[in-house]
């Protein structure tokens, strides 16, 4: 196995793994690292990706030198911006802009760097949604403000109790619980009319929009595999967070 | 004005969804536009007399549809628009209130609002599909025979 291959191997897998954590769909993947390592010149390239996992081989000569790596993804955050960078990256590399060198080096510094925002812009943006979202669902003007509140609080929490708890479908169930908790504190203090569309404001920060959105493109590009796990992760979400709602509505109301 | 009103809020309330999702910031304001359009398509094909379901798709189709030509565009994946773009016609209300029937014990009401909930799910996802095989056209692959062309 030669040097270059390896090294190919590397980035392609790097680019990859970046990829599927924060949010690209399953066949921009397969084909962003097919046409990478196609254009460093191997042949018979093949990769097959799921939610969890990339596969990626080629050989390095006609017969010769079959190379084949996986990398296992345990994390599956959203960070938009992460994969349009690769994307803008892979790109260059497939018209020779780039060495394998220099892409490697973009890779890792996209790797490591923080999300574009700080965290509190982060909690101020999910409070401007949710309350977006509680007046068009039919709220007033004057439950914008407790609407906002509480999808900060949602927000503040989901991130908060991620640090801590492992399963990520339990830190949604509390963080909606807190969430609505919160919003019909804010109802009972006076603050806000319509209880049901404030509810709503403060839980649209936590809709799994990424993972639906990508299950849909998944399942209509033929990744079934992919599709059909991306689709129960976006179900059991939306059902985590309508039983942090229930319990709160059942215990509070 | 009542739209009016109500295309600036989603035009705002998009912003925010779009830094939780961290898109680029030179899209940023581009979904929260596209978001605003979808939020106004809805609004209007439903004062045209069309129903719920068959409205969201032509919302859904036209904010994919943008998604992808801008996408082809500025050189950037369409899931960076088209995120934003949807978000508009997600049936939180009708979900929540989905649940509150299941959680007041009625169930009827419940499966009604459902099934309204998943119709309209289900509409999203076909406006992305029209939209997709709009601009794959010409790209097919012949799935079930092979015809030799």
């Amino acid at each position: 196995m030669g040097a270059k291959a390896d090294k190919v191997m590397d980035v392609c897998l790097r680019a990859g793994e970046i990829m599927l954590t924060y949010g690209a769909e399953t066949y921009r993947v397969e084909e962003t690292l097919e046409r990478m390592a196609r254009a460093a010149g191997f042949t018979n390239v093949h990769c097959f990706t799921t939610t969890t996992g990339i596969f990626l081989s080629f050989e390095e000569r006609k017969g010769r030198g079959d190379l084949m790596q996986m990398v296992r993804v345990d994390d599956r955050m959203q960070d938009l911006n992460k994969v349009t960078e690769v994307n803008q990256v892979s790109r260059e590399f497939t018209s020779g802009m780039l060495t394998v060198q220099e892409a490697e080096r973009r890779l890792e510094e996209i790797y490591e760097a923080k999300i574009q925002y700080p965290i509190w812009v982060i909690h101020i943006a999910a409070g401007v949604a949710g309350s977006g979202f509680s007046y068009l669902f039919g709220g007033g003007l004057f439950d914008l403000i407790p609407a906002f509140f509480a999808a900060f609080i949602s927000s503040f929490a989901l991130v908060e109790i991620e640090g801590y708890l492992k399963v990520r479908f339990a830190s949604e169930l509390a963080a909606a619980f807190i969430g609505s908790a919160s919003a019909i504190a804010f109802v009972m203090l006076g603050l806000g009319n319509n209880i049901d569309q404030i509810i709503i404001g403060s839980l649209m920060p936590l809709v799994p929009g990424v993972p639906l959105t990508n299950a849909v493109r998944d399942l209509l590009s033929g990744d079934l595999l992919a599709g059909m796990s991306r689709g129960v992760e976006a179900l059991l979400t939306s059902l985590s967070i309508a039983s942090g709602v229930a319990l709160s509505i059942s215990i509070f109301l | 004005m009542d739209l009016l009103l109500e295309v600036v809020i989603t035009f705002f309330a998009i912003l925010g969804f779009g830094v939780i999702f961290s898109v680029p910031k030179r899209v940023l304001f581009i979904g929260g536009a596209v978001g605003g359009w979808t939020w106004f398509a809805l609004q209007m094909s439903l004062q045209m007399g069309i129903t719920n379901v068959v409205a969201t798709v032509i919302a859904s189709f036209t904010a994919a549809a943008m998604a992808h030509f801008l996408a082809k565009k500025l050189h950037i994946p369409a899931t960076t628009i088209s995120i934003p773009g949807i978000l508009p016609l997600v049936p939180g209300s009708l979900a929540y209130f989905t649940m509150l029937a299941f959680v007041e014990g009625e169930y009827i009401t419940g499966l009604e609002n459902g099934v309204q909930t998943m119709l309209q799910a289900g509409a999203i996802a076909a406006g992305m599909v029209l939209a997709l095989s709009l601009f794959s056209f010409g790209k097919g692959i012949g799935n079930r025979y092979e015809t030799g062309n």
